[in-house]
């Protein structure tokens, strides 16, 4: 029952680049994918930054044949999925028990609100059937169906961890054997719904983020689509590719603490870390490197450097915040982070925390601020909280 | 629980006067000597909630004969969380309230409820027209038939402006001293009596 899962592919796509090569040469540039807003018409153009993908929906419908009135968050999607399974290279995925198992949490809120504006002013202004298909599910289906994934598909939803749920969602299948193959992660497209949502919390920053900063004052949002191919044993064991990693260690607790905050001692964070470390049978000094949640609100990154002092004090593995680049993708970090995590072992690599300047007072430790490669890394800890307490670690470790 | 007044098992347990619903809650709250600082934070529909089920769990239900995934929630309303929706969207033509905005969701009382008791079971709320004991009764015989739950609390729940109501029942697969068979039939009838 606990045969290993491995990771035979990776695909993303956020504001840094639209495919892996342009992360890996974005990190080692050390530049970040904020900017000003362009594509919402909103009132907070111009006034709060926003690492946007840098293609417009007609470049990523013509990239992906997906049909005009498609949300964004399908198009991100698709192309990150297609990517991973390019990448996998693996003859006849759909002649195995294959799932595609996807997360989001804005669904087609970018299309329904600039729909509503027209209709409810006059209902003559467009159709309902444009946009009776905008729930998270069916982002999922249309996906699955570009993808010729019929054996299983299934979409999750649990805020700013939800994709991260995904992969250890996969994993579960294919260890139990209910599945060979599982393309896992998750998307989300930027929307005038979560920036006012973000910005009404007042937890958005004006300037770009400082993650793990004493002087952070906020996440910025982003949007993207990231998705690790998990096999099987037998799958990889067939393939001439040597797999990037396995899956490890994943754990899911709940902080029962605040609808849209963590515990100030990170009781929640501090449950999943743990709990995946047990499940990986590691210690927490084997962990080469902490791919961290660190949004850049006061409130995530006290918390979430509270439960890490807690669990790893008094040795620091290297840490950083990728946010800093690519700004908070909500649904999709957890996939996006999956595939910055299995790269960070494939290729030796620790990522930079941008801008950081100032140690937090409440931790004696600070990210990692440089670029670096040609590391042993061997254990990645990767961590996603989200509203509603809900906090996922995940564990990849050398194949 | 509605119009100032609580009854619990067909007894009277508090009286108040028929104020508007913040300040009843208030007098309840007071009253029946509870203490929960995080009480004075929810909204109306929480505060409703909270009140109702505290009432409903006090003195004879053993919380220690169930594993927190036991026990779970089926709840019911109109309005959903139009109350507080309406004094956010107030709030947001100055400057938008963040206290305010985090109750814009009628579910969010039952996380109040389960993070006060450690409830860990499977738990959803519903937006009806009408109390529909039927419905609610095919859920929750659902749950505990199929040993999901041994435990549930349904009902209703609804505030909106100065109207409120809130009728719960403790459904448990083990008949208790009190108990009485859970039927559509026999929520209705004590929905309907108060």
């Amino acid at each position: 029952m606990s045969s290993p899962v491995y990771v035979a592919g990776v695909g993303v796509i956020s504001g840094i680049g639209n495919n892996v090569a342009e992360h890996l040469d974005a990190f080692e540039r050390e530049k970040a994918g904020m900017g000003p807003i362009t594509r919402m018409n909103t009132i907070h153009k111009g006034e709060l930054p926003v690492a946007e993908v840098k293609l417009s929906n007609e470049e990523l419908i013509s990239m992906t044949g997906l049909p005009e009135r498609m949300s964004r968050t399908a198009l991100l999607s698709l192309v990150a999925a297609r990517e991973a399974i390019s990448d996998a290279g693996i003859a006849g995925i759909s002649s195995y028990r294959t799932g595609f198992v996807s997360a989001n949490t804005v669904g087609g809120m970018d299309k329904s609100e600039d729909f509503f504006v027209d209709f409810m002013a006059n209902n003559n202004k467009g159709k309902l059937r444009n946009i009776f298909d905008h729930e998270c599910g069916s982002m999922t289906e249309v996906v699955a169906d570009k993808l010729g994934i019929k054996y299983f598909i299934t979409t999750l939803s649990t805020a700013c961890s939800s994709s991260a749920n995904s992969v250890s969602y996969a994993a579960r299948l294919i260890r139990n054997g209910v599945l060979d193959i599982a393309i896992a992660g998750g998307a989300d497209a930027l929307a005038k719904f979560t920036l006012n949502g973000f910005n009404t919390l007042m937890i958005v920053d004006k300037q770009f983020c400082r993650p793990f900063d004493q002087n952070r004052e906020g996440l910025n949002l982003g949007e993207g689509a990231g998705y690790l191919v998990l096999v099987s044993d037998k799958i990889a064991g067939q393939s001439d590719k040597f797999p990037y990693c396995r899956i490890s260690g994943y754990c899911n607790s709940n902080d029962a603490y605040h609808q849209t905050a963590s515990s100030p001692d990170g009781t929640g964070s501090y449950l999943a870390m743990k709990g995946a470390l047990e499940k990986s049978g590691l210690q927490s000094s084997d962990i080469s490197y902490i791919n961290l949640h660190g949004t850049g609100t006061p409130n995530n990154d006290s918390s979430e450097g509270i439960a890490i002092k807690r669990l790893f004090d008094p040795y620091y593995p290297p840490m950083s915040s990728t946010k800093s680049f690519t700004g908070h993708t909500l649904g999709a970090s957890g996939g996006i982070e999956a595939v910055f995590s299995a790269l960070a072992i494939k290729h030796g690599l620790i990522y930079p925390n941008l801008r950081f300047t100032t140690r937090m007072e409440e931790v004696p430790f600070e990210p990692e601020k440089h670029f670096l490669s040609g590391r042993q890394v061997r254990h990645v800890m990767s961590n996603s909280f989200g509203f509603g307490g809900n906090c996922t670690s995940l564990i990849f470790s050398a194949a | 629980m509605c119009q100032g007044i609580i009854r619990r098992n067909n007894e009277l347990v508090f009286e108040g006067e028929h104020t508007d619903p913040a300040s009843f809650f208030l007098s309840v709250y007071r009253d029946l000597g509870f203490s929960y600082p995080k009480f004075h934070k929810m909204d109306n529909l929480c505060k409703l909630g909270w009140l109702a089920s505290e009432v409903l769990l006090k003195d004879d239900f053993d919380l220690g004969r169930y594993e927190p995934e036991e026990i779970g929630l089926v709840l019911a309303n109109h309005n959903s969380s139009l109350d507080d929706d309406t004094r956010y969207w107030e709030t947001a033509k100055e400057a938008a309230s963040p206290s305010l905005f985090v109750y814009t969701l009628p579910n969010i009382v039952i996380g109040e409820i389960c993070i006060r008791n450690n409830f860990k079971g499977e738990h959803v709320f519903y937006i009806q027209q009408d109390f529909d004991a039927d419905f609610i009764a095919n859920q929750v015989n659902y749950l505990i038939d199929n040993n999901i739950l041994q435990a549930c609390i349904c009902g209703w729940m609804d505030v909106l402006g100065a109207e409120y109501k809130a009728s719960l029942f403790l459904v448990e697969k083990q008949e208790g001293g009190q108990s009485v068979p859970f039927s559509a039939e026999n929520m209705n009838a004590i929905f309907k009596a108060i």
